[in-house]
């Protein structure tokens, strides 16, 4: 633990730091920040492919400011503290790299990490465990459950939406048409969509041929992403573009890992309780204020077939240094952690995917891995923080 | 101040107030409040309401403490207010006769006339504005008195939930007038930060010594740590760099940080001694279970230090509330996690030494005192997501003598079986304050 924090302070603030130096070269004009967003999405920043945008929901600008809007409203929840936003910070990668499990309506627990909404208008199969499938109706899953910002219905909201006078301009300019629950999604889809960051150095030498853009060490861990460590194997490369997942769902070991864990907790654990200062407390102690804690099975909750326990949607990697903690429940605090579990086979569990196995490598090609993933962090997500807070977010 | 110079300042107020006036407070007010020095006659008590208990909402109860009443020692009115909103703590007016109470998770704020009937409170405003107000601070915590408005300390952000935060100062009718930011590394507003103090942007308690000019807060921790499930976050190693590592040192009037210590580990409650020479002010720090002294040195230049362990700092007994004797001699400090009080002897602020201990139960977190010390009063819950868990969940307002030498109690509100909900700040009221 002690070893742990320093290198995560410094990852921490270089994260801080990349992201306020790139907001300060890229300031959302208050005008014409959605007309930016509009052409994004409609184009194909380097190393990504075009977005699929549905059929029945072009983008537009108005649907976009409106989808931004409703996207940061905390008065959206039952009791008017939870928005989209405060669990996809846009400082924070639109993930929150303060929390391992993301923390609902009055202070209930959520059993995973905020994945990031960065690249999600490419994905065809949201959550960790893909329940749905559209950012049209993904967003009824949040807005109702009691974990997350509680409504009492959907209907619910879409009422309250058509009582505040400021949402009625904006969806007629959208819409020609009153709030509704799929208009609401066609919304946040359409602003979710324009929240593209590629173009990273990783895309600017291998799809646009800077051989500069990128160092030897990164050159080295992409050979070892694609070769050694067949890392590619599901976290896809194209060949004009990579997302860096297959949308499908695997057993990596770490899920049954982490509920042997919690079904046999240590007597005790290292608790910091000040930069530097670590203890070790009882877990007993733990336990006298510790609400229950579910078992997570993943893909299961949403299929009920016993072969999709402990499976869950590969990630993508993209802009990881700006997304930590890593794995589905946020875990681990930093990539070295992620290497360090793979390089030794997962769990090794017998159920596992076959494809997690120990890998062998050297602390020099772990390091180079690492490089490489760091070399997937988009130049451009200054410009994404700054047109999320072009406007302060609506409160009560 | 020594034990008989507080004595002589007793009696000397006594003669000048007449023989029916109540005398009696707790002793960790705002300075600019009027004083009672006698007999409180209510407590009241901002409590938490619990799902699927009573009516489920937050309310002040209402505790009668007048020695002749029949009602003494029970619960005479309580006043929901809607929903749970995290309620938390609370402070008078500077004229003592509204009490504002904050929802750190709804931000809401509500103001209770307690002179008009003080033995039966009335809701008088509800600000619902205070995050839109405030420019984005949410988790309005500590409620201090000021000539003519209340300051509030804000305990997180409606960015991301974090632990940056501000001052809020509203005017006693309960109007916005200003916001003002904590110093941050990234933006120090003037402020020097003192060794390898970083300033961390967090917020908690406030308090003020105004004949030097001088305004320290405190820092704890973000809207997503205070209302997550304690042994979760304990367990999330991201969680726990959230803390806050600072006391801050403003300037009272121009409402300008000047200072910045270093005290890691959540320094919560500050409290200034009450002695007209007495330069100094205590806090403890919940996570590291210091005590911590803030003091002006010989060349009046402010400094902080730690003084003293609480318990045993390894164990993470996480104190939380203390409360001063106004004779400034003995500084009670309650530990969450071991359900103790420890009294210290602080006549010598830089030594202070642990001189008494007491388990008042399985968890226990606010303490309040009469102005003459014989009475000490414990609370039981910390935050809903905070307070244990099971059979350890016990939820009180419990009343003590102290007689120098042990806590006799005196009587045990069980605020579970009269579905009330959890119990949190206790505030002294008097009829005698509104008597002319």
């Amino acid at each position: 633990m002690r070893q742990l924090f320093l290198p995560y302070i410094i990852a921490s603030f270089l994260n801080w730091a990349v992201s306020a130096h790139a907001q300060s070269q890229c300031i959302a004009d208050a005008q014409d920040w959605s007309e930016t967003a509009l052409k994004r999405s409609l184009s194909a920043p380097l190393g990504l492919p075009p977005v699929l945008h549905p059929y029945d929901n072009s983008p537009s600008v108005a649907k976009i400011e409106l989808g931004r809007k409703l996207f940061f409203d905390r008065r959206l929840s039952i009791n008017r503290t939870m928005s989209c936003a405060m669990c996809h910070v846009p400082e924070q990668g639109f993930t929150n790299w303060e929390l391992s499990t993301a923390i609902g309506v009055e202070g209930r627990s959520l059993k995973r990490n905020s994945p990031s909404i960065l690249n999600v208008g490419h994905l065809n199969v949201l959550f960790h465990d893909g329940r749905d499938h559209a950012l049209e109706t993904q967003f009824i899953g949040p807005l109702t459950a009691r974990n997350e910002m509680a409504n009492p219905s959907a209907g619910y909201v879409v009422t309250l939406l058509n009582k505040l006078p400021e949402y009625a301009l904006m969806f007629e300019d959208a819409f020609e048409a009153q709030a509704s629950l799929d208009r609401i999604g066609m919304a946040l889809g359409a602003y979710q969509r324009s929240v593209l960051a590629g173009n990273s150095p990783f895309d600017q030498w291998h799809f646009g041929g800077d051989e500069a853009a990128v160092s030897a060490d990164v050159k080295r861990g992409f050979q070892i992403f694609t070769g050694k460590g067949n890392c590619s194997a599901c976290h896809l490369i194209g060949d004009d573009h990579a997302l860096f997942t297959d949308e499908r769902f695997h057993d990596t070991g770490y899920a049954q890992l982490r509920d042997i864990e919690r079904q046999n907790p240590p007597t005790s654990i290292p608790v910091q309780v000040a930069p530097g200062v670590v203890h070790e407390m009882a877990f007993s102690k733990i336990h006298s204020v510790s609400a229950k804690r579910e078992a997570d099975l993943g893909r299961y909750e949403v299929t009920e077939d016993p072969a999709d326990r402990w499976r869950f949607r590969t990630p993508s990697l993209r802009n990881l240094t700006v997304t930590p903690p890593y794995m589905h429940d946020g875990h681990f605090s930093t990539l070295s952690e992620v290497i360090e579990f793979y390089n030794q086979g997962g769990s090794q569990i017998s159920s596992q995917d076959p494809r997690i196995r120990p890998l062998g490598l050297t602390g020099v090609e772990m390091r180079d891995l690492e490089a490489f993933l760091q070399s997937l962090t988009s130049p451009d997500l200054g410009c994404l923080i700054s047109e999320a807070r072009v406007s302060p977010p609506d409160n009560h | 101040m020594n034990r008989r110079e507080f004595g002589a300042l007793v009696v000397a107020a006594a003669a000048a107030a007449g023989p029916f006036r109540a005398f009696a407070d707790e002793t960790c007010q705002s300075p600019y409040m009027p004083k009672i020095t006698g007999q409180e006659e209510f407590v009241y008590v901002w409590t938490l309401g619990v799902e699927g208990m009573g009516d489920e909402q937050d309310k002040l109860v209402t505790i009668d403490l007048r020695p002749d009443s029949p009602m003494r020692g029970q619960v005479i009115n309580s006043l929901s207010v809607g929903g749970r909103n995290e309620a938390h703590h609370g402070g008078f007016s500077a004229d003592r006769r509204y009490f504002w109470t904050g929802g750190l998770d709804t931000n809401r704020i509500f103001i209770f006339d307690v002179h008009t009937d003080p033995s039966k409170p009335s809701l008088h405003k509800t600000i619902e504005s205070f995050v839109k107000d405030s420019g984005g601070v949410v988790g309005p915590h500590t409620f201090f008195a000021l000539p003519g408005s209340m300051m509030i300390t804000g305990l997180s952000n409606d960015d991301d939930h974090g632990g940056r935060t501000a001052l809020v100062e509203y005017n006693d009718a309960g109007d916005y007038v200003a916001t003002y930011w904590m110093p941050t590394t990234s933006d120090m507003q003037g402020a020097v930060a003192v060794g390898d103090a970083v300033a961390d942007g967090y917020g908690y308690d406030i308090r003020a010594l105004i004949r030097k000019n001088i305004m320290l807060t405190s820092s704890f921790t973000g809207w997503s740590n205070y209302m997550m499930d304690f042994g979760q976050m304990l367990q999330d190693t991201d969680a726990m760099k959230r803390f806050g590592n600072t006391i801050v040192q403003w300037d009272l009037h121009t409402r300008q940080p000047r200072k910045v210590f270093n005290v890691p580990g959540a320094p919560l409650e500050i409290r200034f001694p009450w002695g007209p020479n007495a330069n100094y002010a205590f806090s403890t720090t919940a996570l590291t279970s210091k005590l911590w002294l803030i003091y002006e040195d010989d060349s009046g230049e402010w400094q902080a230090k730690d003084v003293a362990d609480i318990g045993n700092p390894a164990d993470i007994p996480l104190p939380v509330d203390i409360s001063i004797a106004a004779d400034d001699q003995t500084l009670w400090v309650n530990s969450f996690m071991d359900g103790k009080t420890r009294l210290f002897d602080i006549s010598d602020p830089h030594n202070p030494s642990q001189i008494y201990e007491k388990t008042i139960d399985r968890q226990v977190n606010m303490v309040s005192q009469s102005w003459d010390g014989k009475r000490v009063y414990f609370s039981s819950s910390l935050l809903a997501n905070w307070d244990k868990k099971g059979d350890d969940d016990v939820q009180y307002l419990r009343a003590y003598t102290w007689d120098g030498k042990e806590l006799i109690e005196d009587f045990d509100i069980d605020f579970y079986k009269l579905g009330l909900g959890r119990a949190h700040i206790m505030r002294f009221g008097s009829s005698e304050l509104y008597t002319s």
